[in-house]
């Protein structure tokens, strides 16, 4: 009986205690870290296709934010200066500005600000789900990257997605059919991500 | 018809690299004067492939042509004087350089300006440069004045073929003919 008794206190109290620990552990926050990507290391690179040859092109200026804990990043925020596109020539470069096309004197950014980030197939593999807008157009979409510390200071984040141009009125009037200038167009990041000081 | 030139006429492969050259060259000028006023538009980038596509053609056509030429016997010059057979194969000889600086040139200024091109919307052209401002605005330079002295040239050049004809009379422009 005394035995039982001595059993059924001491089995309480490790319960207790283990859900004591339980409760702690959520209530702990993980340490969060803000990053930016370093412009001169990182590129936004899209590309057009032209009776299904690509144009590799690429924004200049852009800004990307991550929030992320030691495990993963939480969330990513990126504003891109639709001017500054670069499709390696002059003439293209006008040619994208026009009305039809990007109409960057009128919609001089894009973002995307992710609302969810999951774990993907892989290891360091995540998918960002959120708005992007682009051109007065909104549309959720997804953004895959992996997530890998390259050294002490720095993040490599590495990503891949297909845009469909009409989702954004990109091409519009006689550019809507996707003959000649392709309906999807590539979209890919190469960045560098370091410490935010701020 | 023999295949081959003789000393007096020329064979039929040298007649079809010559007539079919000229045709291409009389849709190309005003197909580039046309493509070249038309304001961005699908119709333009169109009209271009097949300006490009026609004008890869020549190149293709003047290349294998020149290595026909090397092999086989050219028809004595028909010249009334020794300045005029001169002449003569010096603006044959400037007409060839053209059918090959022309393409090429074009070929340049549309692979600088990074342009994408599929011959006959079928060949893939491979870029014979990297994307380049100031290349291109230096090849579409050198196009255009090639444009310019080839038609210079061949104002003389059909003007000499009908003078041979008409008021010589002799067979230059026959046996040139099939
Ligand atoms: C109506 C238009 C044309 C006429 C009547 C014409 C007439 C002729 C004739 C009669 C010859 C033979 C000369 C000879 O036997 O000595 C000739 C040769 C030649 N023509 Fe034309 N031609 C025309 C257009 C062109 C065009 C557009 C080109 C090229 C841009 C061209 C390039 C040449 C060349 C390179 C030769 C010399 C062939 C050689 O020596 O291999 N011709 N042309
Ligand atoms: C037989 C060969 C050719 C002829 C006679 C020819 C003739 C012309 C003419 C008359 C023009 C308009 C005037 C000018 O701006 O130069 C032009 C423009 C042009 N051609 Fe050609 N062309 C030839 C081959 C080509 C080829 C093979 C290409 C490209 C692969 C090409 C690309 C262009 C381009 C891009 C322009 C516009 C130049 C600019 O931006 O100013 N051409 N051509």
């Amino acid at each position: 009986m005394v035995k039982t008794l001595i059993q059924v206190l001491l089995i309480s109290l490790l319960a207790s205690h283990a859900s004591a620990e339980h409760v702690a552990g959520h209530l702990v926050q993980q340490p969060t870290e803000k990053w930016k990507a370093n412009g001169a290391k990182s590129h936004l690179y899209f590309a057009p296709s032209f009776e299904e040859l690509p144009i590799n092109g690429a924004f200049k200026r852009f800004t990307v934010g991550v929030i992320a804990d030691q495990k993963q990043p939480q969330s990513l925020n990126v504003q891109v200066q639709i001017a500054s596109a670069d499709l390696g020539s002059s003439d293209l470069n006008e040619a994208i500005q026009m009305v039809d096309w990007f109409d960057s004197e009128t919609f001089a950014e894009a973002s995307f600000a992710s609302e969810d980030i999951a774990m993907g197939q892989a290891e360091n593999q995540f998918i960002a789900t959120g708005l992007l807008q682009l051109k007065g157009m909104k549309k959720t979409i997804e953004v895959p990257f992996s997530w890998q510390a390259s050294n002490h200071n720095n993040i490599s984040m590495v990503g891949e997605l297909a845009l469909g141009r009409h989702d954004f009125a990109i091409g519009t009037g006689e550019w809507a059919s996707g003959d000649q200038i392709g309906l999807a167009v590539r979209v890919w990041f190469e960045l560098v991500l370091e410490i935010a000081d701020d | 018809m023999t295949i081959k030139n003789t000393q007096a006429r020329w064979g039929w492969l040298s007649k079809v690299f010559h007539w079919a050259t000229a045709l291409l060259i009389f849709i190309q000028i005003p197909l580039g004067f046309y493509a070249e006023s038309l304001r961005l538009s699908p119709l333009k980038i169109d009209v271009f492939i097949w300006h490009k596509s026609l004008g890869m053609l020549v190149l293709l056509l003047v290349i294998v042509r020149l290595l026909w030429r090397i092999k086989i016997t050219i028809p004595i010059a028909l010249a009334t004087s020794r300045l005029e057979k001169l002449l003569a194969s010096a603006a044959h000889g400037v007409l060839y350089l053209l059918m090959l600086a022309l393409p090429l040139s074009g070929w340049i200024t549309s692979a600088a300006a990074n342009f994408p091109v599929k011959l006959f919307w079928l060949i893939p052209l491979p870029p014979i440069v990297g994307p380049d401002d100031g290349l291109k605005s230096i090849a579409a330079e050198v196009h255009e004045i090639c444009v310019f002295v080839l038609i210079a040239i061949l104002v003389v050049h059909i003007g000499a073929a009908l003078r041979h004809h008409f008021m010589l009379g002799d067979s230059a422009l026959k046996r040139m003919w099939f």
